[in-house]
């Protein structure tokens, strides 16, 4: 099991207002940090048109911070398929696979906020046309591995059928988790494949790694706290039980308990129980300080990187 | 009047970027970059990160995408690029002033940019805005056309070369910013510090 880091959002909110400019040389400097530590790859995440800077744009950040490295992998997670001309995305992403080959991943979503549709002239209601026929473009113009970002059993299915990766929100149970896992593998031995080994599922995870029980709580905290972020955005997704919209509470205590906050070697074994190729560590919230945010990057890399390889 | 570095013609990714590298150290003011639709400003950031202060000139084709999203890529890459950032669109009227607008960090059609680029605004020039010249072998033949475009109170430059980028920032950037350039003490630096 490979384990990478995100989601590097890039922006300044109201928790924890900042420069942009910061922002964006931190990537940079974050992505060496990941880099030097052993840690598989980095990922960026988008919206557009939100308060806080979100960044809008991930080919451009994901290149500069693979300008930046020397062999780590940098991936979209996600980039919002629907609100790009997919001919541009398959373009940027081939150039970035052939600029720095085999450290670039295309991760594609389909979004869910009705303005970010309208900000680009589009509606809501075409978004799994525009996805559908955004993929078909990818598959036959990209050679770049590019996994879909799915938060229902059908979008699974649909990214197995097409052989595609998966790349699972870090929000849900590990029962839910586990279903979308065996929906996807389903759904791609059923496309009777040419290929022998089943598409790539990767796993966002919310975690930590602790020392004291303090730690523990004050991560645990830096975790739900993290989660206003999609309160504000409107994100309910639906069969998950996870609900910011409506629910806040509930929805971040589902978060607390789906966290795994501990040692090295607690984390380790709770990853385990995933039959996924790749961890991504969500860490890239918006309270920790800078300090903390660098010593968890260096322990995932020296004490969680090596356990992983072993599963 | 400022000169800029065509880069666009160099297929290569690691040459682009060694002569960006050195227009960044020797002075050059821009570079010119560009790729297929939606490489522009990936390119671009590479080359930003690559640099800390020549201006990275984006020539973008603005009829393949949205305004709203190239603007979004451009006010990234001035994020990443710290202010380096200035463009070249492609594009129809009314497209270049969609994005201008957005750009200056102002409403369009109620679409508004965040984040914001880190620049007041990022200049967008149209193609015909810029002129551009390829560095002919005769220094006599170069300086005639940098005083013939400089004293046609053009802004910017783009030149084209095969040359090396210190020979052009040796004999151009001065003339190009003055009136009375003393051609000869480039001529003298050339015999004291050779550049071929």
């Amino acid at each position: 099991m490979d384990i990478g880091i995100g989601l590097w959002c890039l922006q300044s909110t109201a928790t924890n207002p900042r420069s942009f400019g910061r922002a964006y040389q931190e990537l940079i400097e974050d992505a060496r940090l990941a880099e030097r530590s052993g840690i598989h790859s980095l990922w960026l995440s988008e919206h557009h048109g939100y308060y806080d800077g979100y960044c809008p744009a991930l080919m451009p950040a994901a290149s500069a911070a693979l300008a930046g490295t020397e062999t780590l992998q940098v991936g979209t997670g996600v980039l919002l398929l629907p609100l790009h001309d997919p001919q541009r995305v398959a373009n940027a992403a081939n150039h970035l696979n052939q600029q720095f080959p085999e450290r670039f991943h295309l991760g594609v979503g389909m979004g869910y906020r009705p303005v970010e549709f309208e900000m680009k002239d589009r509606h809501m209601s075409q978004r799994l046309k525009l996805m559908t026929s955004g993929l078909d473009i990818l598959s036959t113009t990209t050679q770049t591995p590019t996994w879909v970002g799915i938060s229902s059993e059908q979008a699974a299915e649909r990214a197995g059928r097409r052989g595609l990766g998966l790349f699972i929100s870090g929000a849900f149970s590990k029962e839910v988790v586990n279903k979308l896992i065996a929906a996807h593998r389903v759904a791609w031995e059923k496309s009777e494949p040419s290929d022998t080994t089943p598409p790539p599922v990767g796993l966002l995870r919310n975690l930590w790694i602790v020392d004291t029980a303090e730690e523990q709580r004050q991560a645990l905290n830096w975790v739900r706290s993290s989660y206003l972020v999609y309160a504000g955005l409107g994100w309910g997704a639906d069969n998950t039980g996870v609900d910011f919209v409506t629910e806040i509470e509930t929805s971040m205590n589902e978060v607390e308990k789906s966290a795994t906050v501990g040692s090295a070697q607690q984390i380790a074994e709770d990853l385990s129980g995933y039959d996924v190729d790749l961890v991504v560590c969500r860490i890239g919230y918006d309270q920790p300080p800078r300090s903390a945010l660098s010593d968890v990057i260096e322990r995932i890399g020296s004490e969680l990187a090596p356990l992983a390889r072993e599963f | 009047m400022r000169l800029l570095l065509d880069l666009r013609h160099i297929t290569d990714h690691v040459e682009r970027q060694h002569l960006a590298v050195q227009a960044d150290t020797y002075g050059i003011w821009g570079v010119v970059v560009t790729g297929p639709p939606g490489v522009e400003t990936v390119e671009a950031s590479a080359i930003a990160t690559a640099t800390d202060h020549v201006t990275i000139v984006v020539d973008i084709d603005g009829e393949a995408a949205h305004p709203t999203t190239i603007a979004e890529e451009v006010a990234v890459l001035d994020q990443l690029s710290q202010r380096r950032t200035m463009i070249i669109l492609r594009a129809g009227n009314e497209k270049r002033n969609t994005v201008t607008t957005l750009l200056k960090g102002l409403p369009s059609e109620g679409v508004i940019l965040s984040p914001p680029p880190a620049q007041a605004s990022v200049v967008v020039h149209a193609p015909e805005d810029v002129q551009q010249i390829e560095m002919p072998e005769e220094p006599e033949k170069l300086a005639e056309l940098i005083d013939q475009h400089r004293d046609a109170n053009e802004q910017f430059l783009v030149v084209a070369t095969h040359r090396s980028v210190k020979e052009l920032a040796r004999h151009a950037i001065g003339r190009a910013a003055s009136i009375d350039f003393p051609q000869m003490v480039a001529d003298m630096a050339d015999q004291i510090d050779p550049i071929n």
